[in-house]
């Protein structure tokens, strides 16, 4: 998979493009909109995160070219502007999906592998692991072909997991991820202890292996 | 004492209006007086004149006396008696059994070589009565001139001054927090008054853009400081997946990160501070309060194990005409706190009915004042984890929409009530 990542800020672009790349992406950093629009014309991407405010133009200006062009390359956005009217804004020129700063990495990779899926996976939309079954489309989990019910938020938990296996998610990752805006309404993370003790001990239940860990108070981990 | 300006200038004409009538009055008496003295001394002459003239065409042959009139002596007059000058004296007159005030003047005169003493009368009686019918309209007149001042000068108060009353009244209304500017009317006829609202216009001009900075840079800094959050945000998500984390490693990254979170979390809610002072949420639906106050109560009841009691009483009578994302902003924020500024196994009620929600919680009494408590970073309690913003942004929306909120506190028991009546709709 290929992906692009248009961010001015060294540090950041530094710290997606190693965050990606752990996820065995193929990854571009550049820093500026004449590199950027360099790119986009010679290669094609599977994804583009892009951010809006680069000091030589507007990322909105790329995604407008990229689309008068027909290329159908992903885009996520980020950017330090999250009003409605700014994603609404992103969208409308093409964006498949934005993202305000500051964010988790751990989210952006879940955006950009849904993307991704939306983009290529016709049907085939199992994620597996281990005797672990998740489909996507029906929105249906099963343990050892035994369904596991699981409410919404389980639900989302763990395909939030499953998307960012092998690495440790942060619990307040987990409670922007599942409650989004909301989550600054939010008293505590408890809750997400909570949700992550529920889930645990349906899986248990159905007899799948102990994939979560808790990672010292930090995070949850899934991994085989 | 401070007394209205009519007041005073009313009293003042009060005090020294009089004063100076007075003294007009006084005036006037003596001038009076004088002149009326002056025209008796005239008139004595000229009947003196005349009663002469009689005596010396008819030889003598006339009266030498009538009473009340003239009289007529031969002789001199005694040494030491004033002679050609007005003296009183008085009449007994026996019909009316009283005494009569007169004038009279005793001149010296000479016809045929013999001296004779001519005295006329001219009755004082008349002249007095004219003074007083005159000095009594004159005293009449001038109470009529001071009531008839005092009258016109509230009268044309109350009109000048109107154009700075309807200043008075704007400036008074007036809000920097609502965006709002103050027109006034720069010509009210009278220069003072244009000056002074042509000083406030200016000011309340500069004042907006003062604010409007403030506005501006604090919308800007929190933009801003979103970079470097979503640096250190990545960099501790790279740390945490480095191999060989050891616990202690472990529990600095997460405070750390715990104190990153509240800093993300500030800046944003301070942006959406900004934003609700910018009217950026302009677009607006009618909600209904009962609905969205039980799906958010189902939302917290499904994320936490071990919330508060809550019983809550809702009736389907209150909508608002509201921006959706901001009342849902209100409302959550409001039972957040009674969540988290509740006591172990505590209870919370909350009550919606009649265009009012109450929200009660129990908890330990915070050291606030309560009108303090709405303003941005003050906490009532030192717990930590809150950025002492909730309450600053529940105040903010409902200025926005003109609800009324306000907090007590009685018997172990936090009350904050919002009334969602919004006036003219």
């Amino acid at each position: 998979m290929k992906l692009l990542v248009v961010e001015d800020e060294t540090s950041l672009l530094q710290s997606i493009l190693e965050y990606f790349t752990q996820e065995d992406f193929l990854c571009e950093g550049v820093g500026t909109f004449a590199t950027a629009l360099e790119k986009i014309e010679s290669f094609n991407y599977d994804c583009i995160i892009l951010d809006i405010n680069l000091p030589d133009g507007s990322g909105l200006k790329l995604l407008h070219y990229l689309r008068q062009n027909k290329k159908d390359d992903g885009v996520v956005i980020i950017s330090a502007r999250g009003s409605l009217e700014d994603r609404i804004t992103g969208l409308n020129l093409g964006a498949d999906d934005y993202l305000a700063k500051p964010f988790h990495l751990s989210e952006l990779n879940a955006r950009v592998k849904a993307l991704i899926r939306r983009k290529y996976a016709q049907g085939a939309s199992i994620l597996e692991l281990g005797n672990l079954q998740l489909d996507l489309l029906a929105r249906t989990v099963s343990c050892n072909n035994q369904p596991i019910v699981l409410t919404k938020n389980e639900y989302d938990l763990l395909v939030y997991l499953l998307n960012n296996k092998n690495r440790v998610v942060s619990k307040q990752a987990i409670a922007e991820h599942i409650y989004g805006d909301q989550a600054d309404n939010m008293p505590s993370f408890d809750f997400v202890y909570s949700q992550m003790k529920n889930l645990k001990r349906k899986l248990k239940e159905k007899g799948c292996d102990e994939f979560i860990q808790t990672v010292y108070g930090l995070g949850y981990k899934l991994s085989l | 004492m401070n007394r209205q300006l009519l007041q005073r200038n009313t009293r003042f004409l009060l005090i020294w209006l009089p004063l100076v009538l007075l003294l007009c009055s006084v005036v006037f008496y003596t001038m009076l007086l004088k002149h009326t003295h002056h025209m008796q001394e005239k008139q004595l002459m000229l009947r003196q004149t005349n009663v002469w003239n009689a005596f010396v065409s008819k030889s003598g042959n006339i009266d030498w006396q009538l009473p009340g009139e003239y009289e007529i002596v031969e002789g001199i007059a005694s040494p030491g008696f004033p002679l050609n000058e007005p003296l009183d004296t008085a009449f007994y007159f026996r019909d009316s059994k009283q005494l009569h005030p007169f004038k009279k003047l005793t001149s010296h005169l000479t016809w045929n070589g013999k001296s004779y003493l001519i005295t006329t009368y001219i009755s004082s009686t008349e002249f007095s009565h004219l003074i007083i019918k005159v000095f009594v309209t004159e005293a009449f007149i001038l109470a009529l001139l001071l009531i008839a001042i005092v009258i016109i000068n509230r009268k044309s108060s109350g009109l000048l001054w109107q154009p700075f009353l309807s200043t008075m009244e704007k400036v008074n209304s007036f809000e920097v927090t609502r965006n709002e500017s103050l027109t006034l009317p720069l010509e009210t006829g009278t220069t003072e008054f244009n000056e002074l609202n042509k000083a406030i216009t200016e000011l309340i001009a500069r004042i907006n853009t003062a604010y409007h900075n403030q506005k501006q840079f604090v919308e800007n800094a929190s933009h801003e400081m979103q970079t470097p959050l979503a640096i250190i945000r990545s960099k501790l998500e790279l740390l945490i997946n480095q191999p060989g984390l050891t616990e202690k490693n472990a529990a600095l990254i997460g405070d750390i990160m715990e104190a990153n979170d509240r800093l993300s979390q500030m800046n944003r809610t301070l942006l959406l501070l900004a934003k609700i002072e910018n009217n950026q949420f302009p677009e607006t639906e009618t909600v209904e309060i009962a609905q969205l106050l039980k799906k958010i109560l189902t939302d917290f009841k499904n994320h936490y194990d071990d919330i508060p009691l809550i019983s809550a009483t809702i009736e389907n009578t209150t909508t608002v005409q509201v921006n959706r994302v901001l009342i849902e902003v209100l409302i959550s924020n409001l039972i957040k706190n009674a969540i988290e500024h509740n006591q172990p196994t505590g209870n919370i009620n909350i009550k919606l009915s009649n265009n009012t929600l109450l929200i009660e919680n129990t908890g330990p009494e915070i050291s606030v004042a309560p009108h303090e408590l709405f303003e941005r970073f003050k906490k009532g309690s030192h717990q930590t984890k809150t950025t002492g913003l909730g309450l600053a942004l529940v105040k903010q929306i409902c200025n926005l929409y003109q609800f009324e909120v306000s907090y007590t506190y009685s018997d172990g028991w936090h009350r904050v009530m919002v009334i969602f009546d919004q006036a003219g709709g």
